[in-house]
């Protein structure tokens, strides 16, 4: 409780969770995830009541871990989260406003919870209101902002003491589509331009397109797995459905002969492809067969369909998802 | 204006030492209600029994016998009359905590303030320290701190004559009982903030726990026992212990003194177990 002098950043601004398993009572919420991350961009996806926002919290160091290991940047969160908390910026999901007070003031007053000078935080929180949009809105209540602004008001009280990650909890939530594009713009600043680690943890997978490169997707407190997100994924790999007149048994046996698995599906067949020269091997193969294929049509398989099949299955087939997801080996990092 | 125009900068520090967590806190919790008139027109009306008290004492020195006309504890300043002037207090620390206490908490609660908290390099120590020292601060204002101007003044007004006592044996009884007796109504305030969500229905707890002083008499007609129910009435009936003077009849001040303890003690456990950095989920 003495007073706090200012450290150093942390060299190591690595995050590791090993076996981390946590229960509410007895309902498992987190078990046995393991992960490591570098300060980079990390989107945590996962559905409603997969665990997100526990890990999150056990990341800060708010939960009692009865078993596995959180270290943030070095520090033992069991042992030394106060420390390890100078380095990080919170934004809760919800409320996240300290009524009473006008924009500024909030913002100066966790800065100097954060542990930073009375006038150092005073200055600062003028900087990153203005930086976050809310310069001509600084000195109203808080209470009176609207809930675009309050969003914008919680990055700025998390970016206050110049942390070494952001942890995001669903920072667009209840925004409308040009205040969520703008609050995407600003993480996207943050987190690509300014160096922030960045976790975002959201529902929202444009979100994550948008923003991260790297995800982490939980399922029932499980981890399916982590990796790159791969930009090009969803253009890479496509699905054709085939449709024409013919015997199309004979040719399926034409696409596997060039590498295409088709499944067939009434009179249609759907195969799915690489979209640069799968077309071309579909032709040659309708070609080869005497198939007269009268339609192909292109259904590009995104993001959104794939974090969907990943999270309704299970086991070997979730990983399969994963791999055209992330578009990685599994157990990259 | 877009992102990239608007710059960010990287934090400069200055070199100047951190606050500390608790005096951030607390410093911010003290200065908020000086904001308003009212509460400062009513922290001078809560100043007036201790000027009329001065201005008794002034011409009872001035004046000799004149004073007996005025007679009671006004003209008293022995300890016991400072206790009787504390007990005259007591109507001012329930308005006066109930205005700067019941919301110091609740609305952090209501808010999802607490995880905002827990999330800077703070514990929940730092955090009740900090808001008990809010409460703990007004309390003194219209308790301690009369006391010692009261002391310092009838030390100045007799010329010395009241000797030590009046210069240090009262004043530090005093703080030894506003002390004990002020963390204990912050304790036990700062639970009752932490149990809801609505800093009205916390109000409306804190007067009824002062109003146990009517009940505790009308109870203490078929039981004398249960003048122990009398909140307020054990503190000032520790207050004996150190002050001395009458205290309630049918308790012994130490009996009074473990209640407050308890008190203390019930008000901690409830803090500890409502104030915890979880997200309140509404």
């Amino acid at each position: 409780m003495a007073s706090r002098p200012f450290e150093v950043k942390p060299s190591d601004c690595s995050i590791q969770v090993k076996g981390l398993t946590f229960a509410y009572g007895s309902d498992p919420v987190l078990k046995d995830v393991t992960f490591r991350l570098d300060q980079c961009s990390v989107g945590l996806l996962g559905p409603n009541g997969s665990g997100k926002t526990t890990l999150l919290r056990a990341l800060l160091g708010h939960l009692h871990i009865p078993a596995g290991m959180v270290s943030t940047m070095g520090f033992d969160m069991a042992r030394d989260a106060y420390p390890a908390r100078r380095f990080i910026g919170w934004m809760p999901e919800r409320g996240g406003i300290l009524p009473g007070m006008s924009g500024v003031a909030m913002v100066a007053y966790l800065g100097e919870l954060g542990g930073m000078p009375r006038t150092d935080a005073l200055q600062r929180a003028h900087e990153v209101l203005n930086y976050v949009g809310l310069a001509d809105e600084r000195y109203r209540e808080a209470d009176t902002y609207s809930q675009g602004m309050r969003q914008r008001l919680k990055l700025a009280q998390a970016l206050v003491h110049d942390p070494a990650w952001l942890f995001l909890d669903e920072p667009t939530a209840g925004l409308d589509p040009r205040g969520r594009l703008s609050m995407l713009d600003l993480v996207k600043d943050l987190a690509r331009d300014k160096g922030f680690g960045v976790i975002l943890s959201t529902h929202l997978l444009a979100d994550v397109k948008a923003v991260c490169e790297e995800i982490v997707v939980l399922r029932q407190g499980k981890l399916l797995d982590h990796g790159r997100v791969d930009t090009d994924a969803e253009t890479r790999t496509a699905q054709f459905v085939l449709e024409g007149f013919g015997d199309v048994e004979s040719f399926a046996v034409a696409l596997r002969a060039r590498g295409i698995e088709p499944t067939i599906e009434e009179r249609q067949l759907v195969a799915t492809t690489d979209v640069d020269s799968g077309p071309r091997l579909i032709l040659e193969a309708a070609s080869a067969s005497g198939y007269a294929l009268r339609r192909m049509q292109r259904h590009t398989e995104t993001l959104e369909d794939l974090f969907f099949q990943l999270v309704d299955e299970s086991g070997d087939e979730a990983a399969g998802v994963l791999g055209a997801l992330t578009g990685h080996d599994r157990g990259g990092h | 204006m877009p992102v990239y125009e608007r710059g960010y900068r990287s934090w400069e520090h200055s070199g100047g030492a951190g606050t500390p967590a608790w005096w951030a806190i607390a410093r911010r919790g003290i200065t908020d209600p000086l904001k308003s008139r009212r509460f400062l027109l009513l922290l001078v009306v809560a100043w007036v029994p201790a000027i009329v008290k001065g201005g008794i004492l002034y011409f009872t020195f001035k004046m000799g016998e004149l004073s007996k006309l005025i007679g009671g504890n006004w003209t008293d300043i022995s300890s016991p009359g400072f206790r009787s002037f504390l007990e005259w207090q007591t109507p001012f620390v329930l308005i006066i905590l109930a205005i700067v206490g019941s919301g110091l908490i609740t609305k952090d609660k209501a808010e999802n303030g607490l995880a905002l908290y827990f999330s800077r390099p703070l514990g929940v120590r730092d955090y009740v320290m900090g808001k008990g020292a809010i409460t703990l601060f007004y309390y003194f204002c219209v308790t301690l701190f009369p006391v010692l101007g009261l002391c310092v003044f009838g030390y100045l007004v007799t010329n010395g004559a009241t000797g030590m006592d009046m210069l240090l044996l009262i004043p530090l009884k005093s703080l030894v009982y506003c002390t004990i007796s002020g963390v204990c109504y912050s304790l036990v305030l700062l639970a009752l903030s932490s149990v809801g969500t609505r800093t009205v229905f916390v109000a409306l707890w804190w007067v009824l726990l002062f109003a146990t002083d009517g009940l505790a008499e009308i109870m203490a007609m078929f039981a004398p026992s249960l003048k122990i129910l009398d909140f307020p009435g054990q503190h000032l009936n520790m207050g004996v212990l150190f002050l001395g003077g009458d205290g309630i009849k049918g308790v012994a001040p130490v009996v009074s003194l473990l209640i407050v303890v308890l008190w203390m003690a019930a008000g901690a456990l409830v803090l500890r177990r409502r104030v915890r950095p979880v997200e309140v989920v509404s």
